[in-house]
């Protein structure tokens, strides 16, 4: 019982991790909240029904279609909407709004276009679950762990290995300093961006191979995604990590104990004891006075 | 007729909620995404005590506003030692816990299904029950409630919250209660659309928790925004914008099924060209420009 719920919670651990990599990415660099990488992770979901259904393409082809869409996507919004507003020296709150104002019509044009029932991926599950440790996992949850441990690995040696990589997490460390040493801040932006996206859209992906998706699926998504940000600390790329598989876990514990249906609120539970007690999260440093 | 005077009771409603948020966002600088969840707390309380304790509307009216008015307190204290993106994620937090609350509590707020058959209604023995009879009484409590609101912000009480919108530390400095002064806006705003959620109830006679969702949240943001934070008279012209345009795609023959997220569609972008041209909004003052 204990392991099948570990093993639950890490499969849903997994994808909050990219969730959260994907948003605290782009949050550490562009310092604003993007609610609209929330519409990213359903494109992504839907992307992969598109792909499917109407042009007749195999699952892991249409994932890679995905995406591609996603990136696109990202970097469409940073260049059409942020970059300008940026350029008219907008506030993070104006930013913010103007995301909200993006994620309502992309969500309401996937309604308009698949409808807002759910939908599952037919996916040909046939094989026998693994059984690990006493804990039975169906081969599509295994994709899940492969696939976001292989993403977040992935992610971990570009920001360290190349030239990119190092200018994001300086800038993420100290933007005025690192656009002083010549870091060009509108390509590393649009970078984050697009690495952003694809991680959010990954996750999208994953979750409707699980689950199956809703044009709403994206703010849940992000939402745990954001939770785990926060409680592994801000600006921390393995805390955001640690923090998505320790949601999932604890999750799935709370869920035993009380009902799924309370797992949304459960969530937030967290984040606001988090917001008022930790706002620097269980992994990041202690923060100096709030600048306001 | 009816379907016209039902279109302005909306936009009395709406406008309840919009000067109120605007009480919070446009003149104390709070973003917040949880007043739809504030706006249903006074929803469902008035509505459980008009079918469990046959409240009579002015009482339902008084018991919403103090409910909501004590759940903002409870919202509002911790979250105001939080800054910007930070208070707006709390609210939001808040508007997804109430939203898990109204669905999942069936025993209190019959869940999905809502709670179905609120009387219409009595104020001193006479019984609203025409839609032009609640158009009176829902234009006198926006009225009221703008007037209210005008009051306060041009008091020394709004002179502050504008300081404190400005400049939180300069405000500071000059021996204000920063802390003291938000959390009353805050409160006065969440019982204000605890009164907006009682004329809803009474007037759809029918409560479900699709009415408070999030995206409702955004929309009445949408509203103060597009209408000019920290102008009341905005608030109001918002309100008719964007509760009237959507009405108006209906006489262009849309079907039904996708009127809703037209709507949707219609003020998302409304949000985004007005962050891209006007952040101050139409007849506002404040662009969220604070550094």
């Amino acid at each position: 019982m204990t392991q099948q719920l570990i093993a639950n919670g890490i499969v849903a651990g997994s994808i909050y991790a990219l969730t959260a990599l994907g948003f605290a990415l782009i949050y550490g660099t562009a310092r604003f909240f993007h609610f609209a990488h929330a519409a990213v992770i359903t494109a992504g979901a839907y992307a992969v029904l598109f792909g499917c259904e109407r042009l007749g393409l195999s699952v892991p082809l249409a994932s890679l279609l995905a995406i591609a869409v996603c990136g696109v996507l990202g970097c469409a919004m940073e260049i059409c909407c942020y970059r300008p507003l940026r350029r008219r020296k907008a506030s993070p709150l104006v930013l913010l709004l103007a995301s909200l104002g993006m994620y309502v019509v992309l969500q309401n044009l996937i309604s308009l276009m698949f409808g807002d029932n759910p939908r599952v991926i037919l996916v040909p599950q046939g094989d026998k679950p693994f059984s690990i440790m006493g804990a039975r996992l169906m081969p599509v949850h295994m994709a899940i762990i492969l696939t976001s441990l292989a993403l977040v690995l992935a992610l971990a040696g570009v920001l360290r290995a190349t030239r990119v990589g190092r200018a994001t997490r300086a800038v993420a460390d100290d933007p005025t300093l690192a656009l002083v040493c010549g870091v060009d801040a509108h390509r590393l932006l649009l970078f984050t961006f697009a690495i952003g996206s694809v991680l959010g859209g990954a996750a999208g992906i994953l979750i409707a191979l699980d689950v199956g998706m809703t044009p709403h699926m994206g703010m849940s998504a992000l939402l745990m995604g954001v939770v785990a940000t926060i409680g592994g600390g801000v600006g921390s790329i393995p805390g955001a990590a640690a923090g998505g598989l320790l949601l999932g876990l604890a999750q799935h514990f709370s869920v035993w104990m009380i009902g799924s249906e309370w797992q949304d609120s459960i969530a937030f539970a967290i984040l606001l004891a988090f917001l008022i007690f930790r706002p620097y999260g269980i992994f990041g440093r202690k923060l100096g006075k709030v600048e306001i | 007729m009816d379907y016209l005077l039902h279109v302005l009771i909306l936009i009395a409603i709406y406008s309840i909620l919009s000067v109120s948020l605007n009480l919070i966002s446009g003149y104390a600088g709070l973003l917040s995404l949880a007043h739809a969840a504030l706006f249903g707390v006074g929803a469902y309380v008035a509505a459980l005590f008009a079918l469990h304790f046959h409240a009579g509307f002015l009482f339902g009216v008084l018991c919403a506003a103090i409910g909501a008015g004590l759940i903002s307190l409870v919202v509002a204290a911790p979250s105001l030692r939080i800054h910007d993106d930070y208070f707006v994620l709390a609210t939001f937090a808040f508007q997804v816990i109430a939203f898990g609350v109204m669905n999942n509590w069936i025993g209190l707020t019959g869940g999905p299904m809502g709670l179905p058959g609120i009387p219409q209604p009595t104020i001193f023995g006479l019984a609203i029950s025409s839609h032009a009879g609640f158009l009176v009484l829902a234009g006198a409590f926006a009225a009221t409630t703008a007037l209210l609101v005008r009051r306060l912000v041009r008091s020394p009480f709004g002179r502050v919250l504008k300081a404190i919108r400005e400049d939180e530390v300069f405000a500071q400095s000059l021996g204000k209660n920063v802390t003291r002064h938000k959390l009353q806006a805050f409160v006065i705003g969440g019982a204000l659309a605890a009164v907006a959620g009682t004329l809803y109830a009474h007037y759809i006679t029918f409560i479900d928790p699709t009415s408070f969702t999030v995206q409702e949240s955004i929309f009445m943001l949408a509203i103060v925004i597009v209408g000019g934070s920290g102008s009341i008279a905005g608030s109001v012209v918002g309100a008719a914008l964007l509760v009237a345009l959507p009405e108006a795609l209906r006489f262009l023959g849309l079907p039904s099924s996708i009127a809703a997220n037209v709507r949707q569609i219609l003020y998302g972008a409304l949000l985004v060209i007005c962050m891209m041209f006007r952040p101050q909004g139409i007849l506002g003052e404040f662009a969220f420009r604070r550094r």
